[in-house]
């Protein structure tokens, strides 16, 4: 028998079968069922409908005049902006000062990624204390520095931005360890050439790390702007059915809102196949502007 | 070798996950409302009981009632559930949650896809609907002509007939009341007496005013969270308790024309400035925190609150011995204001909730006997009055009340209900699924007039009338 086993590939088909089986139940089956459900009158979660919607596609017409859908959108593509503008431009720039440090580098992994192992859900009751309007910890610092009136910072308006600001503050560790695992893999010797050519550490970073980087920011980008798509814990946590005045509803958080709340299942699974076409589409065309290169 | 073993490991990785699937699905049917437990369900709170192993002759029973969290009757059913299980032999699996909109969906579901409890503690109003046409459940009729001592110690004319064949199928524990928590406090602080019987809306109005002057909030409300309280009191002061539960066929219709009428009755309270501040950003704990540390005067809530503001006057929420009893006395309880046909005296309440037996532990042999054991003894002359305190229930011979055990707001409850010239139903109860979407959501919309009351109320009757 010996080395055949390797070269008959049935049994690596075999043990693929049961991973593949899982995905076939857990993920495309929903998937499909998913696009069906879209075209069917259902008002409760796990039930079959009663009927096709009239007219079939009458889920996907109304998304044109929902305006609920429109601020979800535009929510959703000022929160994928900020994520790839806040989340992976911080992340670039701690990832190449930590990666210019001598001592503490371990130190600061640690710190800049610890956000992504608490739970999102906990991380929103937290942010929601921070901004709490009446004894708020925000609130309770600008009234010591004199300031007589309360700021509702889930206030119409500004809602968006107290939304979006624990988001980045979270992720910003997951691009970071990225990218520094990006920075690690650049040979050393390229630093030392340069060096001895006398490239100032600026010149280095500018004219190494960030090109030699562009696959991995490319990866981030891609990850960031799906990311943007899905999110969902923590702003429902802080702004539940998109409150106030439905002006905080991305579309992950309007498709639960749809499915669960307004009991629409129906609408809430035309909304998931929004997300899925929206987010294959933005991976497209992020992934033409950054455009991976072959060094 | 070293291949060997690793084919080896592939191979027993293979069956595992093979077997793992396999005892997934089994398990699905086996414990089935635990799958779409929502984030505040406890099931930490699970009896102790079911952890135990059953012995031979016990049935495990899947039991889920809205008596967790913050429920006042919390741990009375851990003490009923451990009592009955000791009793018997029985164990619980409790998956109990708190009572809101994704309990009632979980549950729905759980109908849904094949995997509802034994037993239940549930809506007996249109929530209940769904399972009840797919004959889900049994009637207290068919259980009896199998065990005719079946919830006979409950007078039959408090139990709620189904909406849908007009049977009745919820064995119901203790009633509830909506009425208006008062922090006495800020009623001081502002000059205004204590509402009694005899209170309007114009008298309402007046003392929210000299509230605001005084520098306080009015009423302690989250219209963009949790609107209904108020929702139901406005439409119900357009109506009477005679036609309080009919469900308008247009907005233009008397009963249609009373529901904007109350829309904009909450539009002009808010215009005045009377909800707070961030009433539309806030949550309702939130301005509940408000109510209880004397920042608002008025509290529109239901008898389950009672708990809460008694836990919000103990150092440890969890600790009885820890009530500040001098706090507690700055709340009371008074009627809500009344105007046109509707006195201050009529509220919203009644017997909303009951256990059902589901028709998949009536059909299996093992645990028919032990489901209907088990919501006998929960619906006992001996447990009811346990749960039902300051509340109603349906008792044929409720014991007298041993005022005693109750702490002082319980008193004022009972002393306020002692008033009352009706109890109705909350007609939101009948309202269901997305047609309330318009007028609860959408609150904030039509208090801020980006949405007219009238085109919200027709937008919901649609909803309702397409159902």
């Amino acid at each position: 028998m010996g080395a055949n086993i390797y070269k008959n590939k049935k049994p690596v088909s075999l043990f693929l079968f049961p991973a593949f089986l899982f995905m076939i139940v857990f993920l495309y089956y929903p998937f499909v069922k998913n696009i069906w459900n879209s075209f069917m009158e259902i008002k409760q979660l796990g039930g079959t409908g009663s009927g096709v919607v009239s007219p079939w596609y009458g889920n996907y017409a109304k998304m044109f005049t929902d305006a609920n859908i429109r601020t979800s959108l535009i929510n959703t593509l000022i929160m994928m902006l900020a994520t790839l503008v806040f989340q992976v431009g911080f992340a670039i720039i701690l990832a190449l000062m930590v990666d210019n440090i001598r001592r503490g580098r371990q130190f600061f992994k640690t710190v800049f990624f610890f956000p992504i192992v608490i739970s999102a859900t906990a991380l929103g009751l937290l942010f929601n204390l921070i901004f709490l309007y009446d004894k708020g910890m925000l609130n309770q610092i600008l009234e010591m520095l004199g300031k007589a009136e309360l700021t509702d910072w889930k206030a119409e308006g500004i809602a968006i931005f107290t939304m979006m600001l624990p988001v980045i503050w979270q992720y910003v560790g997951f691009y970071f360890v990225i990218l520094i695992t990006g920075l690690n893999n650049i040979p050393e010797d390229l630093y030392e050439a340069a060096t001895i050519d006398g490239a100032t550490r600026f010149q280095r970073v500018r004219y190494i790390s960030i090109p030699l980087l562009h696959n991995v920011i490319c990866t981030c980008a891609v990850l960031a702007v799906t990311g943007a798509l899905k999110v969902f814990d923590l702003p429902w946590t802080m702004f539940p059915k998109g409150m106030p005045l439905k002006s905080t509803f991305l579309t992950g958080t309007y498709m639960y809102y749809q499915t669960m709340e307004a009991k629409n299942v129906d609408y809430g699974s035309a909304i998931a196949v929004l997300i899925v076409v929206l987010g294959v589409i933005l991976s497209k065309v992020v992934n033409k502007i950054f455009r991976e290169k072959d060094y | 070798m070293m291949k060997k073993g690793i084919a080896m490991l592939l191979a027993s990785a293979m069956v595992l996950s093979m077997i793992g699937c396999g005892g997934a699905a089994a398990d699905t049917t086996a414990a089935p409302a635990a799958t779409e437990a929502p984030a505040e369900e406890t099931k930490e709170e699970e009896a102790p009981a079911a952890e135990e192993s059953a012995d031979a002759s016990g049935v495990e029973l899947n039991v889920t009632t809205t008596f967790a969290g913050e429920d006042g009757n919390a741990q009375n059913f851990k003490d009923a559930v451990n009592a009955w299980c000791a009793e018997t032999g029985n164990t619980v699996a409790d998956t109990s949650a708190t009572s809101d909109e994704t309990f009632k969906t979980r549950v729905i579901t759980d109908f849904e896809t094949g995997s509802e409890p034994d037993v239940l503690f549930f809506f007996n109003g249109a929530d209940a609907n769904s399972f009840i046409e797919a004959g889900k459940v049994v009637s207290i009729d068919d259980i009896r002509a199998e065990y005719p001592d079946y919830a006979t110690n409950m007078n039959d004319d408090l139990i709620a007939d189904s909406l849908v064949d007009g049977k009745k199928y919820a064995v119901p524990v203790n009633g509830y009341w909506e009425a208006m928590f008062v922090n006495k406090e800020v009623l001081d602080a502002a000059g205004v007496a204590m509402p009694g019987a005899d209170y309007t809306m114009e008298a309402f109005k007046a003392d929210c005013q000299k509230i605001v002057d005084a520098g306080y909030t009015p009423i302690a409300a989250a219209l963009g969270n949790i609107p209904h309280y108020w929702w139901e009191y406005a439409i119900f002061n357009n109506e009477s308790p005679a036609n309080h539960l009919e469900i308008p066929a247009s907005a233009d219709d008397e009963i249609g024309q009373a529901w904007v009428a109350g829309m904009n009755d909450i539009k002009e309270l808010f215009e005045l400035g009377y909800f707070p501040e961030n009433t539309l950003s806030a949550t309702d704990d939130e301005t509940f925190a408000m109510f209880t540390e004397g920042k608002a005067a008025f509290l529109i809530d239901g008898s389950w609150k009672v708990g809460g503001i008694v836990a919000a006057c103990q150092s440890d929420p969890e600790d009885p011995a820890t009530l500040d009893t001098a706090k507690l006395d700055n709340f009371d309880v008074t009627y809500v204001p009344g105007q046109g046909s509707r006195k201050a005296t009529d509220l919203i309440g009644g017997l909303s909730m009951g256990y059902y037996i589901t028709t998949k532990a009536w059909d299996d042999p093992a645990k028919r006997e032990a489901a209907v054991s088990f919501v006998s003894y929960m619906t006992s002359d001996t447990v009811v009055p346990k749960f039902a305190q300051h509340t109603a229930s349906a008792l044929k011979n409720a014991p007298a009340v041993d005022e005693s055990a109750f702490n002082p707001l319980q008193i004022k409850a009972m002393s306020m209900m002692s008033g009352v010239t009706s109890l109705t139903g909350a007609v939101q109860d009948l309202f269901m699924g997305d047609c309330r979407v318009p007028t609860f959501d959408g609150m904030p919309e039509i208090v801020t007039g980006k949405v007219d009351a009238k085109d919200a109320v027709q937008e919901g009757i649609d909803s309702y009338l397409a159902q």
